[in-house]
């Protein structure tokens, strides 16, 4: 039962704000110690009223707790700077003057211009935010300070950072370092580090909990001597991180400038290995170019030009990456520009090659062949899907054999039937075969 | 023939029994069904097939008969309930799996003009068996949305009111039977949810499925379909009904809204490869988001609570999917989700770091292109709404960037005489008591004057194509001369801005000189040419034949009446241009004379 109804606290330390700050009533003592920190995951469960009494608003009635991410601007203000000061388990009423909530424009159609905003919240968890994009626990964040702005450093940027690891309370390495995102590997920083840092803001100092999968995996790492399977703890302040020029400040004349230094930064970082970096740089001259409109005659087909070979240049990195889909998308970009390139048709038919995808890769390698008989690569490629070709039909072949017998057992033994011919009126598609393998 | 026929239906019903059948039975039963089905004898069919004795038979070989079964009550849409009758019989007792391979085959590529009716048909039927299906339903369900979601994209979209009451394609019918075919799926998920037991693999998975049906509905149709906000038209609109039933799907599968939109719960399920296009599911998404804000579609269970500009944020990115595209329904759309969007945000309170995410750049940028290329006006005055709502909610130092970028990368007079003139309300509200701001009145405000007057093409500048923007430039300069008094407390910048409005001036005189002796020509041309012609129209009248000669000098399809009236034009342009400058001069004369000039 609330044992200290009435009870006003203000939120925060600061008492004689008082008067303008979200009113903070807590109806029952929360059990935990700690309070969430900045970016946390909070869950809660929340009824929200107007003065008079009017509900707007229930997580209750809907039956599922909310959350969000604290102190990241994500909800009204009086929320964030109210869920802040509670403990787990406690419950609270919030009152919202209009500018901690919707201020003049109200929320329509339930929250009506310039209202006050009665909420009674009761906390029950809180977590670091899970950065990973799987939310896979793999990389947690505690935030110590917020940084500024909304953006975030990006594959290839430039960051000065300020870092401390730690394994089981021992520091094991500490470094204030600069250096370009995509590097870490070289300077013994481990993934989990890097994907931690594209997840900051300009002036952040967090804590991340990096698991192996993150960290030095099972083998460990032998100059920090930390063990296989370790989980790591690492402080990052996030010191700053170059932007890159926006489009916004760039004319067209300015941004065909800009491709043309950037298209030569690209091939610098693929011709000593660095493709990841490399294809930064080509996706810059796409996010240039990809919507000028704006160009005079003659220029236009400069920026194709660039476009084409931005869109080349990113298959032959993905292909080097190992990601073929990309790969896939930057050649059907490239054909849209220019539907004969023969690079773009080739690289198209490796990417299918390795999606398994052997049936449209010959059509593509045969297209090749086609244009320039004199390709001899296309050729030998064309052979090789023959091959696969063939041996993905013979392993069809064998599974769906497999499958009718499975189907035809089954039925009869629901059936209770002595014997059944099953009699299928069309052979059934490959599509619906497949996904009835699912459920057998 | 009858007897015969009692004769092997006593031997099949032992076959059942005993020894099983063999393939001459299956092809003796086809035929005789296929018999009496194409004599329109139905009756007999379904007392045949309702015989309790017959039932050993029907459910070997009953499957056989459906395909022709279908396709009769296509042919003849009367006096088919019998054949109806059948079908339901067969789709409760034949082997689900069976049904299920051939219900599929059915609604497979279809003939355009079956489409609707197979759909409105096979639903309930394929429901029935997927039901039968018990535990192991999922992945069939999952198939028979795919197949029938496939059909239904295939028909086209009503674009007007009245097109959607007609419904000619019968795409409205199909998304009712779509809506009903779901029910029962939708409930056993909710049921499950609530037991105890909830959440097994099976469970999941027929989530999903509905998931992904429900989202690839958004995309196909209502993405394209025309949802406006005429309250009364709804009770009718039944794509706005299947709107309804989707987002209230959504929740009830345990997908809240917020999760979707906001957090990118999908994420997860599209790596795995469910939802491989990461495009289209973002196309869904965006209806999603439209849907709910503007056509505020089940907002009341939506939390209240979010912040308007991380609203904003996230509803940007769909924004910028919509405005991307050239067609009228994703425009609208686009253009909806965004005023609803900003009308919940504060004036002036949009901070300038938010113009760094990309979608707070090409949004604008997508907005420039409908109000400069679009076709259709009302997209365009909309999109004019928009631009000043855009404006309004920015902060000052967001604003000063907002038409720094613009001024620097719209490429049209125009936009950029529409910028000029939100430049000098800025300036104009910064000299108001309790208004003042650094960005618009002091050493800030000089880069920004220095970008507006400017005449990036020098001598060769267009006047009469950058009209817009010279004459906003104009009535700033003549607006800043006015109020020059109020600026006493800045006046460090006003040898800096009089150096800038020396060199416009100087440059603008020189510009004026040259465009006025190209139009003077022009239009002398035009006079001659216009006597020539007169000319010959009363050559060709006598001669009895019409002629047309356009000239094409300008611009190619405006007839010669228009092009004189344009060069007319062009020339009050300029005299009023000249006239704006000397009493810009007149007015700084008279300031250096009372001495409240620096």
């Amino acid at each position: 039962a609330p044992h200290t109804e009435g009870a006003a606290t203000a939120s925060g330390n600061n008492r004689a704000a008082f008067h303008w700050r979200p009113i903070h009533l807590v109806k029952q003592e929360g059990t935990g110690t700690e309070l969430p920190m900045t970016g946390d995951k909070v869950f809660v469960h929340y009824v929200g009223t107007l003065l008079d009494g009017t509900p707007f608003d229930s997580s209750r009635e809907r039956g599922e707790k909310f959350s969000f991410e604290l102190g990241k601007g994500q909800v009204i203000k009086a929320w964030d700077l109210g869920v802040a000061t509670m403990k787990v388990g406690e419950i609270s009423q919030l009152i919202c003057k209009p500018e901690y909530a919707y201020g003049t424009a109200g929320s329509p159609p339930k929250i009506p211009p310039n209202a006050t905003l009665v909420f009674q919240v009761e906390l029950f968890e809180f977590r670091g935010e899970d950065i990973t994009e799987g939310e896979d626990g793999g990389i947690i964040r505690r935030i110590i300070t917020k940084g500024e702005g909304y953006t975030k450093p990006n594959e290839g940027a430039a960051v000065e950072v300020c870092l401390e690891g730690s394994c089981e309370g021992k520091v094991f390495d500490k470094r204030e370092l600069k250096f370009e995102l995509g590097d870490g590997e070289s300077l013994g920083l481990p993934s989990g580090v890097e994907k931690a840092l594209m997840a900051m803001e300009q002036g952040e100092e967090s804590l991340f909990i990096i698991k192996p999968k993150y960290g030095y995996g099972n083998t460990g790492n032998s100059k920090y001597n930390i063990p296989g399977e370790a989980t790591l703890q690492y402080k990052l302040k996030l010191t700053t991180f170059e932007k890159a020029k926006e489009s916004w400040e760039m004319n067209s004349a300015e941004k065909l400038e800009q491709s043309i230094i950037v298209k030569e930064k690209g091939t610098q970082y693929f011709k000593e290995g660095k493709y990841r970096q490399a294809s930064v740089q080509y996706k810059r001259i796409v996010s240039w170019l990809e919507n000028e409109s704006s160009l005079p005659e003659g220029e236009e087909q400069k920026a194709q030009a660039l476009r084409l070979a931005a869109h080349l240049n990113l298959a032959m990195c993905f292909l080097k990456l190992q990601e073929p889909s990309s790969t896939f998308d930057n050649c059907d970009k490239a054909l849209e520009l220019d539907d004969t390139n023969e690079k773009a048709l080739f690289r198209r038919g490796e990417a299918l090659f390795a999606m398994k995808e052997f049936d449209r890769a010959r059509a593509d390698f045969q297209r090749v062949i086609q244009l320039y008989p004199s390709n001899k690569a296309a050729k030998s490629q064309v052979a090789l899907c023959q091959k696969q070709i063939k041996e993905q039909h013979e392993k069809d072949k064998r599974l769906y054999a497999n499958m009718f017998q499975k189907f035809a057992e089954r039925d009869a033994k629901s059936k209770h039937l002595k014997t059944r011919h099953g009699i299928v009126n069309k052979p059934p598609t490959i599509p619906y075969m497949v996904a009835a393998c699912r459920c057998c | 023939m009858a007897d015969q026929l009692q004769d092997v239906i006593q031997r099949w019903r032992k076959a059942v029994v005993e020894d099983g059948l063999r393939p001459e039975d299956h092809e003796l039963f086809q035929n005789a069904g296929l018999a009496y089905i194409n004599q329109g004898d139905t009756t007999q069919l379904l007392d045949f097939i309702q015989d309790e004795k017959n039932q050993g038979i029907v459910e070997s070989m009953g499957c056989g008969l459906l395909a022709s079964l279908v396709a009769e009550v296509l042919k003849r849409k009367k006096s088919s309930s019998t054949c109806k009758a059948v079908i339901t019989h067969l789709a409760e007792t034949c082997s689900p799996m069976e049904l299920m391979l051939i219900f599929l085959g059915q609604v497979d590529d279809l003939h355009p003009d079956l489409i609707a009716d197979t759909i409105v048909l096979m639903a309930p039927h394929l429901q029935t068996v997927l039901l039968r299906l018990g535990e192991e339903k999922a992945p069939w369900v999952g198939l028979a949305l795919a197949a029938l979601q496939k059909q239904v994209s295939r028909l086209p979209v009503p674009y007007t009111k009245e097109q959607e009451v007609e419904d000619a394609y019968g795409l409205c019918r199909c998304c009712s039977a779509l809506a009903r075919f779901m029910e029962p799926f939708v409930e056993e998920v909710k049921r499950r949810d609530n037991s105890e037991d909830g959440g097994t693999a099976s469970d999941n998975q027929l989530k999903t499925e509905l998931l992904k049906f429900c989202m690839g509905s958004l995309r196909e149709p209502l993405l394209q379909a025309q949802l406006d906000q005429a309250i009364d038209i709804h009770k009718q609109s039944p794509l706005w009904h299947f709107a309804t039933d989707i987002l209230a799907i959504l929740p009830a599968i345990q997908e809240p809204l917020p999760g979707l939109l906001f957090y990118k719960a999908l994420k997860k399920r599209e790596e795995s490869g469910l939802l491989t296009d990461s495009t289209k599911a973002q196309e869904s998404r965006a209806c999603l988001a439209y849907l709910l804000f503007v056509q505020l579609i089940t907002i009341e269970s939506f939390p209240a609570v979010f912040s308007p500009v991380f609203v904003l944020q996230c509803n940007m990115e769909y924004i910028d999917l919509l405005l991307s595209r050239k067609e009228e329904s994703f425009l609208l759309k686009g253009l909806e989700l965004y005023t609803k969007s900003l009308e919940r945000v504060e004036d002036n309170s949009l901070p300038v770091e938010l113009l760094d995410l990309k979608s707070f750049y090409s949004v604008p940028q997508h907005l420039v292109q409908i109000l400069t290329v679009c076709p259709i006006q009302h997209l365009r005055e909309q999109g004019f709404k928009v631009l000043q709502l855009f404006i309004d909610k920015l902060g000052p130092e967001a604003k000063h960037k907002f038409f720094r970028c613009m001024i620097k990368t719209s490429c049209h007079a125009g936009v950029e005489g529409y910028i000029i003139k939100n430049i000098k309300n800025q300036i104009e509200l910064s000299l108001k008591p309790g208004h003042e701001n650094e960005w618009f009145m002091g050493i800030q405000v000089l880069p920004l004057l220095r970008l507006v007057l400017c005449f990036p093409r020098g001598p060769e500048t267009d006047l009469l194509n950058s009209m817009d923007r010279v004459m906003e430039s104009l009535n700033l300069l003549r607006y800043l001369h006015m109020r020059d008094m109020d600026w006493q407390q800045t006046s460090s910048i006003w040898p800096e801005l009089f150096k800038i409005k020396e060199d416009y001036l100087k440059m603008l005189r020189v510009c004026l000189a040259l465009s006025r002796a190209y139009y003077a020509g022009q239009v002398k041309n035009m006079r001659e040419d216009k006597k020539i012609q007169a000319q010959e129209a009363r050559e060709a009248r006598v001669a009895l034949v019409q002629t047309m000669t356009v000239k094409n000098k300008m611009v190619s399809d405006m007839t010669p009446e228009m092009q004189y009236q344009v060069l007319q034009c062009a020339l009050v342009t300029f005299d009023l241009m000249e006239s704006l400058v000397i009493r810009i001069e007149e007015i700084s004369e008279e300031k250096v004379k009372t001495g409240t000039a620096v």
